[in-house]
């Protein structure tokens, strides 16, 4: 495995960088709502407990249930303890009526900004795993042929900590810098400060890469619209890489750091039987997958490794066609809570969130969503807050790729 | 044919080291896997996935070009004069797109699955991918050219049969299988079909339209995209060719001592059909560059420059210029022209549009149009396993004619039955046999 023991977790290496810093920038953002600011970080901390697996999700709930009702008059959270959710073989959430669901999304809106970064994303994402966890539930997220897995990312929320980078590698065990998950840090000319964008594979239903393709080894899955690389179909050709408009790609150029023997079966092979999950053989080109192997996982469906490390809550990932989804359901908080005032400018756009489709213009329709700012024509890439080095990953992988190039030294 | 000179054995080795080295440094590159060449990902690695290989693949479709185009000289415009090169051009079709191929499988990263992962799936790929239409109008294209030569061979070896060496008799009754004397104007007819069929495919589709749309059809990378790919990309092949077919020529007529039967004639038109496709190069290279570089997005500007401040463009256009402006000054004054300096000029436009073909690729994937990426654009400097392919392909070449100057005449009976008429109405009288003997070589 890449992680031995003596190299620091994520969450160590993260919290390292960030200190109390995350803290602090919330409590400025929860002073300026008009929420108790005490009760929004005691909660987020909860919420980061509950996500790492410290602290029960009906514990959470049952800890914070009068505090909510007081601070927002209603809350729908299950206060069943774990056991007896348990013992009902399903939990009050799958069993929700519309009108519960509607008072649900109500509270959300209620909490705004302030729900939003104390976790509620980490909230939901412990609530997917129990949702699905419900074989009613698993049994109709398996019908719907319209399911198209996708992002909402919110570059606001990013602080470029690179959790997701180091989940992301972690996970498919890929060979140094290739980060199928990438975090620019950028500075442009109408921008103040540090901007980020978070770089997935864009998933696009209109993929060039795939076109491209001669093989089929690159193809989207039916099911769910994941666009995958067959790793025993591929010929290394590169073209898709070559297509694709957004370098999401990352050939094997030789033997993967992480052997053969050490990749979990389960974590490569998805429910077709076809390999396609985790880092690539020697001579197969490899990218982002959104986690194929958990969209096959009842328990772990429509998660991916880096939503489930990004502690800022900046990634929502889930089905762009539904929009009880979490994408959507983000998007929607997110556009409900700053309204234009249509009073005053009545033919204006509803709200004023700045989202969108990167290099939307060439048609390949990507199924990631950005909330924030889009980098214009003179964004330049800079230095992150926290380095890829320090983190313990790489960013140019050509450094690492030309140690075995063939007397690459005579020339440079 | 039959007697094999010392000058022939030396160049055999040292063809055969050259190869060995190549195929040596191949099977280190099949061990440990592409991680040993100079390239890298694109993006926020800071290199090109694409390099050499793919240079030089485009490079030899090109060069590969020349057999077309003299076998419709000859067949379709009655362009006698070419004949006795026309079947040396043709083979050089047959190992122009030989080693082209063999770019395709060195290229891959898993070579081993060309056959189940590409003919498996060809009938859904087929209707998407431009690298299936490359490889399906290259094979087409092989097999077309191999025909069209079969068939010519047929009437030489039935009449040639008895200067032919017999340890080939197999190939040879193989080859003539069936002949009888009725089927020459038949024959006749149906090369002249396929010269038109190839001469229409070879420009449509081949150079002037599938190889260039690997590129042309990316419209991210606007290094490469655009329709005038096309057009300029056969100017590449054309020039290419002619240089092939130039150096060819000198060398078996300075091999076989030639010189009544690829006459300075044939060398001076062949040079002048050079100077007009490297005008054509350089014209639409003018074209690209004023529309890049005038009021152009971006990331076509960016592109560009790039271009125009690199040493290996500006190089490689120099060398066309400098080839084109000699040529253009022996028109004008036939003193300057000498069979070395055309071969020189040859060797100089091959070395360019070599450089050009590789840079074209590089560039190409340094400029895309998502370019926020700061170690983009990167860099790529070709490992030795790289520069010893284009070195091995060579060799594989020279060997390719040194074997078949061997087997089969490289020159057409009906070309020297063509020098004959010529000579008997000049009542220089030669008996066919020392003529026979002569086309196949000595």
């Amino acid at each position: 495995m890449i992680d031995d023991d003596n190299e620091p977790s994520i969450e160590e290496r993260v919290s390292a960088f960030r200190g109390d810093d995350w803290e602090d920038e919330m409590r400025a953002v929860l002073d300026e709502g008009e929420y108790d600011t005490e009760l929004g970080i005691q909660m987020a901390r909860d919420a980061r407990r509950l996500v790492a697996g410290e602290l029960e999700e009906a514990d959470f709930h049952e800890r914070y249930h009068d505090a909510v009702v007081e601070e927002f008059g209603v809350d729908d959270r299950p206060l069943e303890t774990s056991d007896e959710s348990a013992a009902s073989g399903h939990l009050p959430v799958a069993a929700e009526t519309d009108e519960e669901e509607l008072e649900r999304r109500e509270v959300l809106q209620k909490m705004g900004a302030a729900g939003a970064f104390v976790g509620l994303g980490a909230w939901a994402t412990a609530e997917n795993r129990d949702e699905s966890a419900s074989a009613e539930a698993a049994a109709s997220d398996e019908d719907d042929p319209n399911r198209q897995w996708g992002m909402v990312i919110d570059l606001d929320k990013c602080d470029g900590c690179l959790s997701c980078v180091i989940a992301c590698s972690q996970e498919n065990q890929t060979s140094a810098g290739s980060n199928w998950m990438y975090v620019f840090t950028y500075e442009d000319d109408d921008q103040d400060g540090e901007n980020f964008l978070v770089r997935t594979c864009q998933m696009c239903t209109n993929a060039p890469c795939e076109k491209v393709c001669p093989t089929t080894a690159r193809h989207t899955r039916t099911e769910d619209g994941l666009v995958l690389t067959d790793y025993d179909v591929c010929i290394g050709c590169r073209y898709c890489q070559v297509a694709c408009p957004y370098g999401v790609n990352y050939f094997q150029w030789g033997e993967p750091d992480v052997p053969g023997s050490e990749i979990d079966p389960h974590h490569a092979y998805d429910d077709r039987g076809r390999w396609v999950d985790s880092r690539p053989p020697k001579g197969v080109m490899g990218k982002c997958t959104m986690c194929p192997t958990r969209q096959d996982d009842p328990d772990r469906r429509g998660t991916t490794g880096c939503e489930d490390a990004c502690s800022m809550d900046a990634i929502y990932f889930g089905d762009m066609n539904d929009p009880e989804s979490d994408p959507n359901q983000y998007l929607e908080t997110v556009r409900e809570e700053n309204p234009t005032d249509r009073e005053t400018f009545a033919n204006r756009p509803s709200d004023r969130v700045s989202t969108f489709r990167l290099l939307e213009e060439l048609g390949t329709e990507p199924n990631v969503v950005f909330v924030g700012n889009e980098p214009g024509p003179n964004a330049k890439q800079v230095e992150g807050p926290v380095s890829y080095e320090e983190m313990g990953q790489v960013d140019r992988r050509k450094d690492v790729l030309d140690e075995e190039t063939f007397a690459g030294g005579v020339f440079s | 044919m039959r007697s094999t000179s010392r000058r022939y054995h030396l160049v055999l080795a040292c063809v055969l080291v050259a190869i060995g080295l190549f195929l040596a440094g191949w099977a280190y590159q099949l061990q440990h896997g592409l991680i040993v060449t100079g390239l890298a990902d694109w993006g926020s690695s800071g290199g090109v996935t694409w390099g050499l290989y793919i240079g030089a693949f485009i490079w030899w479709v090109g060069i590969a070009h020349g057999g077309i185009i003299l076998s419709a000289a000859v067949r379709l415009l009655g362009m006698d004069r070419y004949m006795p090169v026309a079947r040396l051009a043709e083979l050089l079709t047959l190992a122009g797109l030989s080693v082209a191929g063999l770019y395709i499988i060195i290229h891959m990263g898993r070579p081993d699955r060309m056959v189940t992962s590409i003919l498996g799936n060809y009938h859904v790929t087929v209707h998407n991918s431009p690298l299936v239409w490359d490889v399906t109008v290259i094979t087409l294209y092989f097999v077309m050219t191999a025909t069209y030569l079969a068939l010519t061979l047929r009437y030489d070896l039935v009449r040639l049969r008895d200067s032919l060496p017999d340890r080939f008799e197999p190939l040879y009754r193989l080859l003539t299988a069936g002949y009888t004397e009725r089927e020459d104007p038949v024959v006749e007819r149906m090369v002249w079909w396929l010269a038109l069929a190839i001469i229409i495919l070879a420009p449509l589709l081949l150079h002037g339209g599938v190889i260039p749309w690997l590129f042309a059809l990316i419209p991210t990378m606007p290094g490469w995209f655009g329709s005038i790919q096309g057009p300029q990309f056969l100017t590449i092949a054309l020039t290419s060719a002619i240089s092939g077919v130039i150096i060819l020529s000198f060398a078996f007529r300075a091999a076989y001592g030639w010189d009544h039967i690829i006459s300075d004639d044939v060398f001076r038109g062949l040079t002048l059909w050079l100077g007009f496709f490297a005008l054509l190069f350089l014209w639409l290279q003018l074209q690209q560059i004023v529309g890049g570089s005038f009021a152009a997005p971006l990331d076509q500007s960016a592109a560009t420059s790039a271009k125009l401040s690199h040493p290996v463009y500006l190089i490689a256009i120099g060398m066309v210029g400098v080839s084109l402006a000699y040529i253009f000054a022996q028109a004008i004054r036939p003193s300057l022209f000498s069979k070395p300096r055309a071969v020189l000029a040859s060797v100089t436009v091959l070395t360019a549009t070599l450089l050009e073909k590789v840079f074209f690729v590089v560039e190409g994937l340094m400029y895309p149009t998502f370019s926020l990426y700061e170690a983009t654009p990167g860099s790529y400097v070709p490992s030795l396993i790289e520069m010893g392919s284009v070195v091995g392909t060579v060799a594989i070449v020279v060997l390719f004619f040194m074997v078949v100057s061997k087997v089969i005449p490289v020159v057409e009976l009906h070309a020297i039955e063509h020098l004959q008429e010529r000579e008997t109405a000049e009542d220089e009288l030669e008996p066919p046999a020392d003529a026979a003997e002569m086309e196949v070589g000595t």
